[in-house]
């Protein structure tokens, strides 16, 4: 094995460091969702859409261009069919990939209202309105969430989340030692705190809703969370084999942070240039929900290089601490 | 050496073979690509004699819901159960949905009561216990004044009740109700044998072809209700279709780029087990088959920046190694063995939270975690057979003479590391001293 003698990054000797840079990334997003959970009316920390509430949106694509005019007045021509406190939104599209389709869709129209269920004729009214505001609106997408499958679904995403740290702790217990276990699983939760964080920004100041998919892109996350993790912690576990006399444990860390650093970056900027690829030129749907995993890949990799080798090295400290606390003498 | 080369020739075999299925499957796309509905009905106890859904409600739930989706003539229909009180139904293409809705979701109960007086005088409707069960057919018909009516034919137990009760009602009414609503009250003049009744009334010919359908199909167990509905438009569908090919185009090329260009001659080795990657992986979402969605797609592109991880493990592996002045055998023997243990685990806390998203998500996010987990595990054959073979194959076990394959400098070579092993690892990587 190999013995590093030049560190691009020392984890042990700027400890202080990364747990404030940690800090500082996590608490706006934590304030953010502090301040979400007590104006929004559902309390949730982050702007939530019609999969979580319930309700039903329609999508209108219109071959021209929309302006906010033209919304102020579609929304006064709903409220006066009696569609109560609709939402609306212009999506533009980029079009230059459909020139070969008859139909160019240039803008949609998303509508949310209440929940629209099978007895009721709203959303043909809706329908009827567009057609004599604009020129041959196209249906393009219902979505309609029944109020109580919102629950199921919060619910659903909670107890997935909670499956997921435990089949990961139990994993990486086996494999591993349960302390690095932990390690991981603060890991994930550093990196779940920040992407939701700056979703409750994102609501805050430009109404972004999480979905339904939003919770697939906190599990891709927490998987690629604990990836990135393992690699470390795989390289400490092998150092330790071969040099746990010799070095001291602070020395090992950083030695297999620095051994992994290549492979951790180049790794996140394989998977940012493909997740980049489809938030720039994939469907306008799956945009917010590759949004959050570019996040969460990229917060990922920063935690598994600086803060749960941290947290480890830290931990080890405290259990010797009586014994050897000579860490800064011993780091290079 | 002889085994690398057979192992050469399977790995050929298989892009072959892969490529054949490719080229002769059409991949099964998911309702938000070709355009669809996507309806989830629950079962409602309110209001009715039963408490609890138990499964063999929903069965009957199943059965009679697919009867109908079948009425409406469309192919490929899916009515599937979703955990303990719904119904997933997808209909693809496009039609009257605001009809196909309300005709899915309708009971259908039929009932025949017998008239009862209350305390006050008022008139009750009280269920004989014949209902649309008891029947063996419906039809429309007109009656002798040209008015469209509605034929029934009991089985043989039902035309024995049929009987008895219209024996015993001679002289008064009977009233059938369909879904709460009463199509007619006729005056029982005599017991009627035979198990035929019409039923008479201001029908139109919609109204009645409507509920004789929805006779046939059968009254459902209990009454199920839309709690979710998802309609995508084909034209969406399509521009999906088209945006999700060119991402992956992009995002696939972006990736054998950057690994050529880092990497070098074991990067180009890369990139071609990544094409093979993709096609091994395709032609098993179009033999399982694997109904592609957009989530699923974003789960595919997403699997190839994690199958390269796989690749730049080893390779960092075994520029390490070659660092330390290896010889490119071992290096290549020692990169892929100690950098497995690291892909083993890491590999496996994906698929343990893809099965908890295939077990516990939605039918979007089960398509997107299946397409990742077999991407996962494809990536595993790829990344680690198909590399480590073509890079034996085509470095052998020489020196490394040109380190700039490797996107090494000469001077770094042999330098800087010192290399340690256990002895055990010596004889495995083949190391001699």
């Amino acid at each position: 094995m190999f013995a590093l003698k030049r560190h691009l990054v020392h984890i042990v000797k700027y400890r202080i460091l990364w747990m404030v840079l940690s800090a500082v990334l996590l608490i706006p997003g934590i304030v953010a969702m502090v301040y979400s959970s007590v104006t929004y009316p559902n309390h949730a920390p982050m702007k939530v859409g019609i999969d979580y509430t319930g309700g039903t949106i329609l999508q209108y694509g219109l071959t021209h261009k929309v302006t906010n005019d033209d919304l102020a007045v579609t929304r006064k021509n709903l409220e006066e069919i009696g569609i109560e406190n609709p939402y609306l939104q212009i999506l533009n599209v980029n079009n230059d990939q459909q020139e070969h389709t008859k139909q160019v869709i240039t803008s949609i129209i998303s509508i949310r209202t209440k929940f629209i269920d099978e007895h009721s004729n709203d959303a043909e009214k809706i329908t009827s309105a567009l057609q004599e505001q604009f020129e041959n609106p196209e249906l393009i997408q219902v979505s309609s969430v029944g109020p109580t499958m919102g629950k199921e679904l919060f619910k659903n995403s909670f107890i997935a989340v909670g499956l997921a740290f435990l089949g990961i702790c139990i994993y990486l217990s086996i494999r591993f030692r349960f302390d690095y276990a932990i390690a991981a699983i603060l890991g994930i939760l550093h990196d779940v705190l920040f992407v939701c964080g700056i979703f409750s920004i994102l609501g805050l100041v430009y109404n972004v809703q999480i979905d339904g998919l939003f919770i697939t892109a906190i599990l891709t996350v927490i998987g690629f969370s604990v990836h990135d993790t393992i690699v470390v912690f795989d390289r400490i576990r092998e150092n330790l084999r071969y040099y746990a006399k010799k070095m001291s444990f602070g020395e090992i860390v950083d030695a297999s942070v620095n051994q992994t650093l290549a492979r951790s970056i180049n790794t996140s900027l394989t998977t940012l240039i493909t997740l980049g690829a489809l938030y720039f030129f994939g469907g306008v749907t799956t945009k917010d929900f590759v949004l959050a995993m570019i996040l969460g890949i990229a917060i990922g990799t920063y935690s598994s290089i600086f803060f749960c080798s941290m947290l480890i090295d830290f931990w080890n400290d405290k259990k010797n601490s009586p014994k050897s606390p000579a860490k800064e003498t011993l780091a290079v | 050496m002889k085994n690398k080369i057979i192992m050469f020739w399977v790995i050929v075999l298989i892009t072959i073979v892969s490529a054949a299925v490719i080229l002769t499957h059409q991949p099964k796309l998911g309702l938000d690509l070709v355009g669809g509905s996507r309806l989830v009905l629950q079962a409602q106890t309110e209001g009715t004699s039963i408490s609890k859904v138990t499964p063999e409600i929903m069965e009957r739930l199943k059965f009679a819901i697919e009867n109908r989706v079948n009425k409406l003539g469309v192919s490929e229909t899916v009515v599937q159960l979703v955990g303990d009180d719904k119904l997933l139904v997808e209909i693809p293409g496009q039609q009257d949905l605001k009809q196909a809705k309300a005709f899915i979701g309708e009971t259908a109960k039929l009932e025949f009561k017998k008239e009862e007086k209350g305390p006050n005088g008022e008139t009750i409707w009280v269920p004989t216990g014949l209902t649309g069960k008891d029947l063996s057919k419906a039809s429309v018909s007109t009656d002798n004044v040209g008015k469209w009516t509605i034929s029934l034919e009991f089985n043989s137990e039902g035309a024995q009740k049929f009987y008895e009760l219209t024996e015993q009602l001679v002289g008064k009414r009977m009233a059938i109700f369909f879904d709460e609503d009463m199509l007619s009250d006729p005056r029982v003049n005599e017991a009627i044998y035979g198990g035929n009744a019409q039923i008479t009334g201001d029908f139109t010919y919609e109204y009645t072809e409507r509920v004789v359908n929805l006779l046939n199909a059968g009254a459902l167990p209990v009454p199920a209700k839309i709690v979710e509905e998802n309609t995508v438009g084909p034209t969406l569908g399509a521009d999906s279709i088209e945006k999700s090919k060119l991402a992956g185009i992009i995002g696939l090329g972006a990736v054998m780029l950057f690994m050529l260009l880092y990497y070098r001659l074991p990067g180009l080795i890369a990139d071609l087990a990544l094409i093979i990657y993709s096609l091994i992986l395709f032609a098993l979402f179009e033999t399982i088959p694997v109904t592609l969605t957009l989530a699923g797609i974003a789960g595919f592109i997403l699997s190839i920046g994690m199958a390269v991880d796989a690749n730049i493990l080893i390779f960092e592996r075994t520029k390490e190694e070659l660092r330390a002045g290896r010889n490119l055998f071992t290096a290549i023997n020692s990169g892929f063995d100690r950098a497995f243990t690291s892909i083993f685990d890491s590999n496996m806390t994906t698929i343990i939270t893809c099965t908890i998203l295939y077990l516990l998500g939605t039918s979007v996010v089960k398509g997107f975690a299946l397409t990742l987990a077999l991407g996962v595990i494809v990536s595993m054959f790829s990344a680690i057979t198909i590399t480590k073979n073509f890079m034996h194959l085509i470095f052998g076990t020489g020196e490394l003479k040109y380190p700039q394959l490797f996107g090494l400098s000469k001077d770094e070579i042999g330098k800087s590391y010192e290399a340690v092993e256990t002895k055990r690892e010596k004889a495995r990587f083949g190391i001699l001293d």
